[in-house]
């Protein structure tokens, strides 16, 4: 049981990662970004080469750290791989969302969103080809935390879930301290008003697209760390994270973090209840019980 | 204009070479009967099966066809589709008229088709490939009305190695994890009862469902019994996965793998080193003259080894079909060929080879009212009741270049074995 929920709160802090990406996108934008999942996969994929590369132009770096099965070659290709996200996720509005925002509505949005999402994930198939590939070919043995009840975690899992955390006070502390963070609220809130205060709209979008994709890309590596890597890692996540943003209300970057932890462990749960067969239908019964009972998500507000 | 005037010439020269194989192959007999074929050619390892099955066309046309008539495959497409294939079979029994049908490769194709369209019909079915035994259940509820043949062994063959070697290993209890898929609950079930009937205690069966976030739930449900042994009815994408997050919790290196795990991806992504205790199942060719016989007629055909999945399957599925309707004669039906099944697969008939002259050999014994012994590339196909057929098997590990065979069953060890155990 101990264990089930811990599994559960290492498997959310992933899910929290993209949902804040996803929440923070959809209160602005307006529409139900299909594609951000794929933004998971481009940061799992980028770290990866950019791992290989500094492990072979610097030898030095390919050293484990301590327990985990992190190097710092990986540490340093996380850093950039979150640029690279970060500035593919801009790309894509320019390309795309802009151009269908300036014609088009919302739902136009969100079938370009599926598209961009079928594009992404079979780029990634063509370049990368379709089998799973590891960032460390080990295996890192899980450590007993306890022996009654028996709890075991891996090391790498401790070490995402306190990043992810970390991140997610700095955050937290931008949004709630700084100028920046009430400009991102204002233009969230009412951006025609926001832009005759003076906030530069078109500024805080590419912002919004830039920390979306690099929390994105930390979510990717991470879930590769602890699972694998392969083209559909989008597609398996973008159910979960839709529930998790969902389930906090979009538009609360607490409430994503807070449905990140709430799907992940309920999906851990599940198995106390439901045979495992039907494991993967827990995000879709989370989404509609939250829909039922509070359509607006934990700490969404109505919007018309 | 230069390229369209090329084009438009080789158009031409295509169609008068065309015309002049078939007049050809007209001229020998001045009738065709039509079979037709649905198969995955869409994907890669889906047309060597289909060009597999045309090269025995290919070769009883030279035999000089059957009952007098030259045969014409008409193959079409499945794309591994249920929907894809059923359109595609009810075309070629409702426009083509044909009366046996070969395919599909999926059990999942194989089913719909059967049940909605080669059952309705009454045609017959010969399938290379489908290993479900969802057909042999429906078989023996009488609802395949002796249509349905395979030359693939079922799932059970698979599942009842897989138990043999728990016992062989001295395992007392072993967990399961399956692909929550229709071959992978198969298999499941089958060899929980497998387990079972051996006294091998099954802790745990689990579902795995690929493309989920985590598969720690499922591993941690798995190891909770504290097993000698895992089974692994999984394949090498959700397989590493599984497997990896299973040994990072401290789960025995004990582990029994299906076929589908016999994959480089699996064994590079878990690591040799963990792989050591790991024993895999399939199914195998006889080491018999006949199927090396098939071996080098294909290589003299096709230039390759036959490596790829369900070839001599292929090979032998069509070669019984068409023995099948020269044994029924002229404008048989599908339900008159599939009752002459037996007479050309009879352990007691004259043995035929599985080539042109053995087509024709067969020929004659056929007509003086005997029956033949088909040796083809699977060995003496014999079929049970329900259309089935069983195989040798070999046990295999990995090793640093790929695989290597630990034990090889024969099919006299493997029927015997499955007997033991009902």
């Amino acid at each position: 049981m101990i264990q089930h929920l811990l599994d559960g709160i290492l498997i959310g802090a992933i899910l929290s990662l993209g949902a804040i990406g996803l929440t923070m996108v959809m209160h602005m934008l307006r529409f139900a970004n299909f594609s951000h999942a794929e933004l998971l996969s481009i940061g799992a994929y980028a770290a990866l080469v950019f791992d290989k590369l500094f492990k072979v132009l610097m030898p030095v770096l390919a050293d484990q750290i301590g327990p985990l099965s992190m190097t710092w070659a990986l540490v340093l290709a996380i850093v950039l791989s979150m640029a690279l996200t970060g500035a593919s996720a801009v790309l894509f509005d320019r390309l795309v969302f802009r151009r269908v925002r300036e014609k088009g509505e919302e739902l136009s949005m969100v079938f370009a969103s599926f598209g961009l999402a079928l594009i992404v994930r079979n780029v990634i198939g063509l370049v990368f080809g379709l089998h799973t590939q590891l960032y460390s070919q080990d295996i890192v043995f899980a450590v007993v935390l306890s022996r009654d009840p028996l709890l075991l975690v891996k090391p790498d899992q401790l070490a995402a879930l306190a990043a992810t955390l970390a991140i997610m006070a700095a955050l937290h502390l931008v949004l709630s301290r700084t100028t920046f963070g009430y400009a991102l609220r204002a233009v969230a809130e009412n951006p025609v008003l926001a832009q005759v205060n003076g906030i530069d709209l078109r500024r805080m979008i590419v912002i919004v697209w830039l920390l979306g994709g690099g929390l994105a890309s930390l979510a990717g590596v991470f879930y590769g760390l602890s699972n694998q890597i392969s083209p559909v890692i989008g597609r398996d996540l973008v159910l979960p994270i839709f529930a998790a943003t969902i389930v906090g209300g979009i538009g609360s970057i607490y409430g994503a973090v807070l449905g990140g932890f709430i799907v992940g462990i309920a999906a851990n749960l599940a198995l106390f209840v439901l045979p495992s067969g039907y494991s993967p239908s827990v995000p879709f019964l989370i989404i509609i019980a939250v829909l039922l009972l509070r359509p607006n998500g934990l700490f969404g507000e109505a919007r018309t | 204009m230069k390229r369209r005037i090329s084009t438009r010439a080789g158009l031409t020269l295509g169609t008068a070479l065309g015309m002049a194989v078939l007049a050809g192959g007209a001229a020998a007999q001045d009738c065709t009967t039509k079979v037709g074929a649905v198969l995955p050619t869409s994907v890669d390892w889906g047309r060597p099966i289909a060009e597999t099955a045309q090269f025995v066309v290919d070769q009883v046309n030279e035999a000089g066809g059957v009952a007098g008539c030259r045969i014409e495959m008409v193959l079409r497409d499945t794309q591994v589709d249920p929907k894809v294939g059923v359109d595609a079979a009810k075309a070629l029994v409702d426009l083509d008229g044909v009366q046996v049908l070969l395919g599909a490769v999926s059990s999942g194709v194989s089913m719909p088709i059967l049940t909605s369209v080669t059952v309705p019909g009454k045609v017959m079915q010969m399938s290379c490939c489908s290993s479900s035994t969802a057909f042999t259940t429906l078989a023996e509820e009488g609802k395949a009305g002796g249509l349905w043949f395979r030359t693939f062994a079922t799932t059970g063959v698979q599942a009842a190695v897989g138990a043999k070697v728990a016992a062989d290993q001295g395992y007392k209890s072993v967990a399961i994890l399956y692909k929550n898929d229709d071959w992978g609950q198969d298999l499941g079930k089958l060899i929980a009862s497998d387990f079972e009937a051996l006294g091998i205690e099954v802790t745990a069966s689990v579902a795995i469902n690929d493309g989920q976030p985590s598969f720690r739930a499922e591993v941690t449900e798995a190891m909770a019994g504290n097993p000698d042994a895992l089974y692994l009815g999984l394949y090498p994408n959700e397989g590493t996965a599984a497997v990896r997050e299973w040994l990072s919790l401290g789960g025995t290196q004990n582990m029994i793998l299906a076929n589908s795990l016999k994959s480089d991806e699996f064994r590079d992504n878990v690591g040799l080193q963990y792989l050591g205790n790991a024993l895999g199942t399939d199914t195998a060719s006889p080491r018999v003259a006949s199927a090396d016989a098939f071996v080098e007629r294909y290589k003299a055909r096709f230039d390759s080894e036959p490596n790829g999945p369900g070839l001599a399957n292929s090979y032998d599925a069509t070669m019984i079909a068409l023995l099948a309707m020269e044994a029924a004669g002229k404008d048989a039906t599908g339900e008159e060929i599939a009752a002459q099944v037996s007479r050309v697969t009879d352990p007691e008939g004259t043995p035929v080879t599985a080539d042109a002259e053995g087509f024709a050999a067969a020929r004659q014994v056929l007509a003086d009212g005997g029956s033949v012994m088909y040796q083809g590339a699977t060995g003496n196909v014999r079929f049970d009741a329900n259309g089935d057929v069983s195989a040798p098997a070999v046990v295999w590990s990995f090793t640093e270049s790929g695989t290597e065979e630990v034990q090889y069953l024969s099919l006299d060890e493997v029927d015997g074995f499955i007997a033991s155990l009902k």
